[in-house]
């Protein structure tokens, strides 16, 4: 498993320097290189234009109040170091309960699934949501203050484990009898409140044994950081911040300058996912893959083309949402002055799967590593160096990636039940597997010293194996739960004309 | 880490930075891992390459790309754990 193949400015190793060969319209692009640009963004006006065109740009995807907050806050933080850690922890924490207040969010879906089951009327999931937040952030403080005092317990060790187990218990005491009405329904909205920091608090607990440990304001700000209220951490943890922090005004005027590009380049995608949409299914009526294995089931399947067509449009689809929302939570990091690498950088010129994996969906792939892949690789099969790599990698693409997807959908639990959860889980646990093993064997090759052709051939040939087995494999990642392993296989099959 | 040893080391990081296409001389304070010159599958090979050669477990240690990060920070490891 690879990386981090990319420099702070996404490039890959080895090519950071080198601009020889550079096309002209990447280095018009380049403003970030410019000496005049980089003078210019110091003073005020350029401040000032950075900070709009900012708000503009998160505005495509936020309320104009919270791309405002957003901005604002981000670039507080970056032009007053003193009080950086006070504005982030104030910024992260204000944008997680006025979420809880303003939008209609995940949180409150979840706990509104289970007071309706349970017939609670007279609870607000907003007053649980806010309660269990209160919790947390309470909880993650004492948590960061025990491991700094016992940094040999199991939780400084294995912090992950110990959170999943945390959810485990907590899930396995809902499903009890005794557990009705009110009290399920508490347990439930402190799980799923509970659930994204499961994936960020782990970071801040590792980093409470390092030398330069950040202070706990610090590590509380980047709990589901402002800049990326989400399931994954965008930016790792604050180890990662502090090592990519710029310090000085130059860099941070760098910084910010990366940051506008890549809000303006997660907004130039934006545009071409709506185009798509609009030539391809508006215009040109292709199906979703939903649509066409419904079709195909229901025995008037589309013409192969078609099926082929839904497929590669929803591949598209996913790998644009992925590289759009990536480029806007890196680049409100980067004006907050954290030199970032690119989320998703040229997905397109992957040359192996561990390529792919790497490039596609950076900080996924790093909470992957750093929480299975490095485990697994210093204490299993030490003595037999290919089947070493080869399990580590199958742990962090396969078992890491489908816990982590189950989280992400705990909901289900609730409605399904544990049986039903599962059970339309197989069709992404096959993605897993078949996802995992391939990036192992792509890795074991890499060690073996076996690379890719670099001819124009061989490179048509990466292309066209590595995007080939994504959109095949895309089958069964889709999100939907709707249809079986089997039914997938089945229509995956049809396309290639097999009935 | 005795002169020859880093030596050794030196050259391997060497060959390594090369098979990434990266020939830039490296300074022994340097960063390779954090600075994005190397990748975690490079760091996997070093530290294969550190429990081969040097014979440390990293099994028992809180592993941390830091620990790694230069020819300085790798003899320095080296040294704690030898």
């Amino acid at each position: 498993m690879s990386t981090p193949a990319s420099t702070a400015d996404g490039a890959a190793p080895g090519r950071a320097d080198d601009s020889s060969g550079v096309n002209p319209w990447r280095r018009f692009l380049a403003i970030d290189e410019r000496e005049n640009f980089i003078a210019w963004s110091q003073t005020l006006t350029g401040r000032l234009l950075i900070y709009l065109t900012a708000i503009v740009a998160v505005a495509t995807y936020f309320p104009w109040w919270e791309s405002a907050l957003v901005v604002s806050a981000a670039m507080a933080a970056a032009y007053a170091p003193n009080f950086r850690n006070p504005i982030l922890f104030t910024a992260t924490w204000v944008a997680a309960f006025l979420e809880m207040g303003l939008a209609e969010n995940r949180i409150l879906r979840d706990i509104g699934i289970v007071l309706q089951q349970e017939q609670v009327t007279n609870v607000a999931p907003i007053a649980l949501a806010a309660a269990f937040l209160l919790l947390v952030m309470v909880g993650a403080w004492a948590s960061l203050d025990f491991v700094r005092r016992r940094p040999k317990s199991f939780l400084a060790r294995r912090p992950l484990v110990t959170l999943l187990a945390v959810e485990v218990l907590l899930f396995s005491l809902t499903t009890l009898d005794v557990m009705q009405g009110l009290p399920r329904v508490v347990l439930w909205s402190m799980l799923v409140v509970l659930t994204p920091y499961v994936w960020f608090l782990p970071y801040a607990i590792v980093d409470q044994r390092a030398r330069d440990a950040s202070p706990p304001l610090l590590q509380l700000a980047v709990l589901r950081p402002f800049w990326s209220p989400s399931y994954l951490p965008f930016g790792k943890g604050a180890a990662f911040l502090r090592k990519k922090l710029s310090k000085t005004p130059r860099d941070v005027a760098i910084t910010q300058l990366k940051a506008v590009k890549l809000l303006l380049w997660s907004n130039a995608l934006l545009a071409v996912k709506t185009a798509m949409a609009w030539l391809f299914v508006e215009q040109m009526q292709i199906p979703s893959v939903e649509l066409a294995l419904d079709a195909f089931l229901g025995s008037q399947p589309y013409p192969i083309t078609v099926g082929w067509s839904a497929l590669i449009l929803s591949t598209a689809n996913y790998a644009l949402k992925i590289a759009m929302w990536t480029g806007l939570f890196i680049g409100i990091a980067r004006l907050a002055a954290y030199r970032l690498p690119r989320g998703c950088w040229r997905p397109l010129e992957s040359r192996t799967l561990m390529d792919y994996f790497n490039r596609f969906h950076y900080y996924f792939k790093e909470l992957l590593v750093d929480f299975f892949f490095v485990p697994t690789f210093f204490t299993m099969f030490r003595k037999h160096p290919r089947l070493r790599m080869f399990f580590a990698t199958f742990m962090a693409a396969g078992v890491g990636n489908a816990i982590w997807h189950f989280t992400w959908e705990i909901h289900l639990l609730a409605t399904m039940g544990l049986a039903g959860a599962v059970e339309t889980y197989t069709s992404y646990l096959f993605y897993c597997v078949v996802l995992a093993t391939g990036i192992g064997i792509s890795q074991v090759r890499a060690n073996l010293g076996i690379r890719p052709s670099s001819t124009f051939f061989g490179r048509c040939y990466s292309f066209l194996f590595v995007w080939s087995f994504v959109v095949c494999l895309h089958v069964f990642g889709d999100e939907s739960r709707n249809h079986t392993l089997g039914e997938r296989l089945s229509f995956l099959a049809s396309l290639f004309g097999v009935s | 880490m005795d002169v020859n040893a880093k030596q050794k080391l030196r050259e391997f990081l060497k060959e390594t930075l090369a098979k990434l296409a990266d020939h830039k001389e490296f300074s022994d304070s340097e960063s390779l891992f954090i600075s994005g010159r190397l990748d975690s599958f490079s760091m996997m090979n070093l530290i294969m390459h550190l429990e081969e050669s040097c014979g440390i477990d990293f099994s028992d240690l809180d592993f941390d790309v830091g620990l790694v990060d230069s020819v300085d920070d790798i003899e320095a490891l080296v040294d704690s754990k030898t």
